[in-house]
């Protein structure tokens, strides 16, 4: 009961709220924008409709961690500057119920995000083609890493204490983990390349998105990948935890 | 006892913070915290609320140790911090509900009204916090810290950045607090509240508690004479009664010295017996404030 009482108000912050509403505001306008070029892409026969899925997959991937990584940053770290994390701390709701209610709280941004990007990934995809398998791939690879990056800006934020220096590291750490998506197939293909895809959660997301979107394998076959993701859900998730628990004031 | 703070001894990254703080509490009290900035009261409220873990010294809160049993005194306690900490996007009401329910309880909606009337917020309780006064937050802040009628108040700076009548409201609701047995621990750098509203204080200062107990007791034993400006309708009947010395008249004010030994607050109904025509009563020196500024100056020179 507290701890959805919590991830209720975390939800309250960011849909109500006026700082809430214009991330929200502003995501919208960056999925617009980046559909209006796949679109013309695919009007130009520059890519193809499996092509821009996967790349609208892949952005709304992106901008689900850069949401997550705010609202974890700042449901920590903005708080205690605003002098609200330490009312909470002196309720009697224990350290776990509150950081799993303050997890809720990043869950509700991640579904929010989702239920944005998915009108975008039908419009790219001329009317719903591939839709399926990149609401699959969004739902599956997408959901662990957006949500790791969310606990990585909430232990930064306890971590470090203030939420402009843990909102730059976890933007960092983000930049590097999307490269993947910037980076040529062949800067991907040399030995730096594949070591860091093989422990990059974001590589091993778009990779799963490549095959099950542009190749049509199935899902199931991702198991590797899935496994990367899992495994950083559960190492930010540690993290987070442990910076939690140390919080003082 | 509410709260018992013994030897306290505290350190943050490493860098020794509190020395050696005492603290004790009791029922129906209100005990001033004050001390210099950076001295470590905060650091003292965050150790008796559970949140900092103490070197060595003893820290009992409602007789329990809060490091041990955090949720049991939080369960009985209000705090209202310094910066409030509020949502700006929620009513009053759904504030309070909000905490309620972290609580525990069902927030009736008769007994969040209450706290509101309590600190008189009822006409705004449907507005959005975010407009509300710095005034109006305090109050707000007080009405959560009350929410499980707890009997111990814990209170940083509860009246700082309110106009007079705002603070004059606030006191009226901790006197009343203080009279139905809540203990209120008081962190404060306005020396008037303290002066108007504590039977006890104690002085931090450099991490060291360098001065607690009874006010009066206290200022009995400053070397300093208490000296005071009286207002007569008419020059007093006699020069000296018993510990009061007349300095020096200038019209229709006049200059006493009260012996440090005793308490102003026994003295004035023998001057009224005594025939002394008194309208009004000014104290000049030898108060809180001096007390207090050499408490502070002997320790840190």
């Amino acid at each position: 009961m507290p701890i959805l009482l919590i991830a209720g108000k975390e939800a309250g912050e960011l849909l109500l709220s006026v700082r809430g509403l214009a991330w929200l505001l502003v995501f919208s306008v960056v999925l617009s924008a980046f559909s209006l070029l796949l679109v013309s892409d695919t009007e130009l026969s520059l890519l193809d409709n499996a092509q821009v899925v996967y790349d609208m997959t892949g952005i709304a991937t992106a901008l689900g961690g850069l949401l997550a990584l705010i609202v974890g940053v700042d449901t920590i770290a903005g708080e205690r500057e605003r002098g609200s994390l330490v009312p909470l701390l002196l309720t009697t709701v224990s350290r776990d119920g509150i950081l799993l209610g303050k997890l809720g709280g990043i869950a509700v941004a991640w579904v929010v995000i989702y239920v944005l990007a998915a009108p975008y990934l039908w419009a790219v995809g001329s009317t719903g083609q591939n839709l399926s398998d990149g609401l699959l791939g969004l739902a599956l690879l997408g959901t662990p890493v957006v949500l790791g990056f969310g606990f990585l800006g909430m232990g930064l934020g306890a971590w470090l204490g203030t939420a402009r220096t843990g909102l730059l590291i976890g933007l960092i750490v983000l930049v590097l983990a999307a490269s993947p998506l910037l980076l040529g197939p062949s800067l991907r293909q040399t030995a730096v390349g594949r070591a860091f895809d093989a422990v990059n959660p974001f590589s091993a997301a778009i990779n799963a998105y490549d095959a099950v979107i542009i190749d049509s394998v199935s899902v199931a076959a991702q198991a590797t990948n899935l496994a990367v993701t899992a495994a950083w859900f559960a190492l930010a998730l540690w993290f987070a935890r442990a910076s939690f628990c140390r919080i003082a004031r | 006892m509410l709260i018992e703070i013994n030897s306290l001894r505290l350190s943050l990254s490493g860098v020794p913070i509190l020395h050696d703080v005492q603290l004790s509490l009791r029922e129906g009290e209100i005990y001033g915290l004050l001390g210099p900035n950076g001295a470590g009261k905060s650091t003292t409220i965050a150790a008796a609320l559970g949140l900092l873990v103490p070197e060595s010294g003893t820290v009992r809160v409602l007789g329990r140790d809060p490091l041990r049993e955090p949720r049991a005194v939080h369960a009985r306690l209000g705090v209202l911090t310094e910066q409030g900490g509020f949502y700006d996007w929620m009513t009053a009401e759904r504030y309070l509900g909000f905490f309620a329910r972290l609580y525990g309880g069902s927030p009736i909606a008769s007994a969040l009204g209450d706290r509101l009337a309590r600190v008189g917020l009822t006409p705004r309780r449907g507005q959005t916090i975010g407009s509300y006064s710095r005034g109006m937050r305090q109050r707000l802040g007080l009405a959560r810290a009350l929410l499980t009628d707890p009997p111990l108040l814990i209170l940083d700076e509860p009246t700082s950045g309110l106009d007079p009548r705002g603070r004059r409201d606030i006191h009226d609701i901790l006197l009343a607090l203080a009279d139905g047995g809540v203990g209120i621990l008081l962190s404060t750098h306005l020396l008037d509240d303290v002066d108007r509203l504590c039977q006890r204080i104690g002085i931090i200062v450099e991490g060291r508690t360098v001065a607690e107990g009874n006010v009066v007791d206290l200022l009995g034993a400053s070397s300093s004479p208490q000296r005071f400006r009286l207002r007569l309708t008419a020059p007093p009947p006699q020069a000296e009664i018993g510990n009061i010395t007349v300095l020096a008249s200038d019209g229709e004010w006049w200059t006493v010295d009260i012996d440090p030994a005793w308490n102003p607050e026994a003295v004035w109904p023998d001057l009224f017996c005594g025939g002394w025509p008194i309208t009004e009563i000014r104290r000049d020196s030898g108060g809180l404030e001096d007390l207090y500024l050499a408490l502070t100056e002997r320790t840190a020179a």
